[in-house]
């Protein structure tokens, strides 16, 4: 188990992160969202020990970030951190050889982490040809080399095809099956919604909100009901719940979804309205990270 | 795992073209060049003179601009992440410097190699002492290396980075006598001339090519040498953590 205690980091006169407490159980996969500058990677680097001037203590399996603990923690950054003159199997090579692999057994396991990133095929390429798709796989795959226990993931899917971001869910969700733990920092809602058990919300440095994906839904996510329909006004469906406009439709916000939507069928009817559109919609993590966050422009 | 590092970065070297130009082709160039130059119109004992001054000067020379290279390693791998990258991993921060630093001493070590040979294939110059040659070499590459690995972390951007070299290479090269006999260069030049490791290193290159090196001498040059190496050396050991924080940054 990964913990974090009354971490505090300071930049000059600024505050990066407030006094963080959070434990990430083991064979989880724990999302970190945030709005930009909230204070994500940060943490990550003070977690991979890339800052280590912090207040606070931060421990994994009780014991305190070390080089013994680095084995046992896979780093995926957000850049892409590659040589991008050597071929993939040198990139697998070297962060292998750092970790302390040799012979049989990194030449064993590069093959196993190129068929993992389903590079094997590219193996002897020069990462200078890959598409960013596959830089960002490869960028995975170097952080498993070692096979660690904890991975930490910041943004691994920024600025790639839906394919390959298809490809990298299906690697997490077999690292997850594996017993891995994943610590996974994304701007994407439905990317943490879709891979996270548990999430923490950040926002200017501070912890807003942490706990389980479903809980946190259930707690500050409203349902709502989407209605498109000719010759309807906001004003008609004010009765069941908070309404706002989405382009030519209208979304209906509202804790008793089901049974507001019984009733607007019922008045649809009555009032001989044509409805092309109505169906009830799933809360979203997103609507968790408004409500939390506020929407306005953080930089 | 420094020997990791190492490795990437002399693949890397290997490929690089470059690094082929600044290393051999420009300072064979400028060898011919100016051996052309100043061997015009003098009979064969002063052509051979100038021959055998112009060689080692230029060798020096041509040595300090891998400080360019070097600046750029380190400036790309600061900005693209990959300083910050390492520090994640077990690797200690003396293996990164060492892994970095290592394949340029070989670079460098190369190159003296290969002009000293062009040297003599071309111009038959005289290796009178090639073990003092040698030893020479190497403590000259240890020194410019260790130079150029602290101001690749002082240095903020490449352009300042290259900007200091071309200051250190050819203001040295000229204060230092490389590209004329430092007797002709006003007193107070020829004082400055003493701190600088060109003088040394072209001095004693010149001696040991000609067959004269006096012991004592080589081991002042050699001491001097060393110690500029050494004092740039920790230099760069305390100004690391500052370059990783900008990395990480």
């Amino acid at each position: 188990m990964l913990t974090i205690q009354n971490v505090t980091k300071h930049y000059e006169k600024a505050e990066a992160l407030k006094d963080i407490s959070m434990a990430v159980p083991e064979g989880t996969c724990y999302g970190l969202v945030g709005p930009n500058g909230a204070g994500k990677s940060t943490l990550i680097k003070m977690i991979t020990s890339i800052i280590r001037d912090y207040e606070g203590k931060i421990e994994f399996n009780e014991q305190r970030i070390s080089d013994k603990t680095k084995q046992k923690l896979g780093y995926v950054p957000q850049d892409i951190v590659l040589e991008e003159n050597i071929t993939a199997s040198g990139n697998l090579y070297l962060f292998g050889r750092i970790y302390g692999l040799k012979g049989n057994k990194l030449a064993q396991r590069t093959k196993e982490v190129l068929a993992l990133i389903g590079l094997s095929e590219r193996s002897k390429d020069k990462v200078s040809t890959f598409s960013g798709g596959m830089k960002r796989r490869l960028n995975i795959g170097c952080a498993l080399m070692h096979n660690p226990e904890l991975i930490i993931m910041d943004e691994p899917t920024v600025g790639i095809d839906p394919q390959s971001r298809q490809y990298i869910f299906q690697m997490i969700e077999e690292l997850k099956t594996a017993g891995k733990t994943v610590i996974y920092a994304s701007h994407y809602m439905e990317e943490v919604e879709r891979l996270c058990d548990d999430v923490a919300f950040l926002d200017r440095g501070e912890l807003i909100e942490n706990g389980l994906v479903s809980e946190l839904l259930q707690q500050y996510a409203i349902p709502s009901i989407y209605i498109k329909a000719d010759h309807i006004s906001a004003e008609q469906l004010e009765s069941y719940g908070d309404v706002s406009q989405e382009k030519d439709a209208f979304l209906i916000y509202t804790e008793e979804a089901l049974s507001a939507m019984e009733n607007l069928i019922s008045y649809c009817r009555e009032k001989k309205i044509d409805v092309e559109r109505l169906e009830l919609v799933r809360p979203r993590l997103e609507d968790v990270f408004f409500r939390l966050t506020g929407s306005n422009l953080r930089d | 795992m420094m020997n990791a590092v190492m490795i990437v970065e002399l693949k890397k070297h290997v490929q690089d073209k470059g690094l082929v130009f600044w290393i051999f082709l420009l300072p064979i160039l400028f060898t011919v060049l100016f051996i052309a130059i100043f061997t015009s119109g003098v009979d064969d004992a002063m052509r051979q003179e100038v021959i055998q001054s112009i060689v080692p000067g230029y060798v020096v020379m041509f040595v300090f601009f891998i400080m360019i290279s070097m600046v750029q390693v380190f400036i790309k791998d600061r900005d693209k992440g990959v300083t910050a990258r390492l520090a994640s991993t077990p690797l200690k921060s003396y293996s990164y410097l060492l892994g970095k630093w290592l394949p340029f001493m070989f670079i460098v070590l190369f190159q003296i190699i290969v002009l000293f040979l062009f040297g003599k294939v071309v111009y038959d110059i005289s290796l009178g002492e090639p073990i003092i040659l040698l030893i020479l070499s190497l403590f000259i590459t240890f020194t410019v290396t260790a130079i150029g690995l602290a101001m690749s972390l002082i240095v903020n951007t490449e352009n300042m980075g290259i900007a200091i070299t071309q200051i250190i290479a050819l203001g040295g090269a000229m204060l230092s006598g490389l590209w004329m006999p430092l007797e002709m260069l006003p007193d107070f030049m020829q004082t400055i001339a003493r701190f600088l490791p060109q003088y040394w290193a072209h001095q004693s290159f010149q001696d040991a090519m000609a067959g004269t090196t006096q012991a004592s001498e080589l081991f002042q040059t050699l001491g001097v040498l060393l110690a500029i190496g050494l004092a740039a050396f920790s230099i760069a050991i305390i100004r690391y953590p500052y370059f990783l924080k900008r990395a990480v940054n």
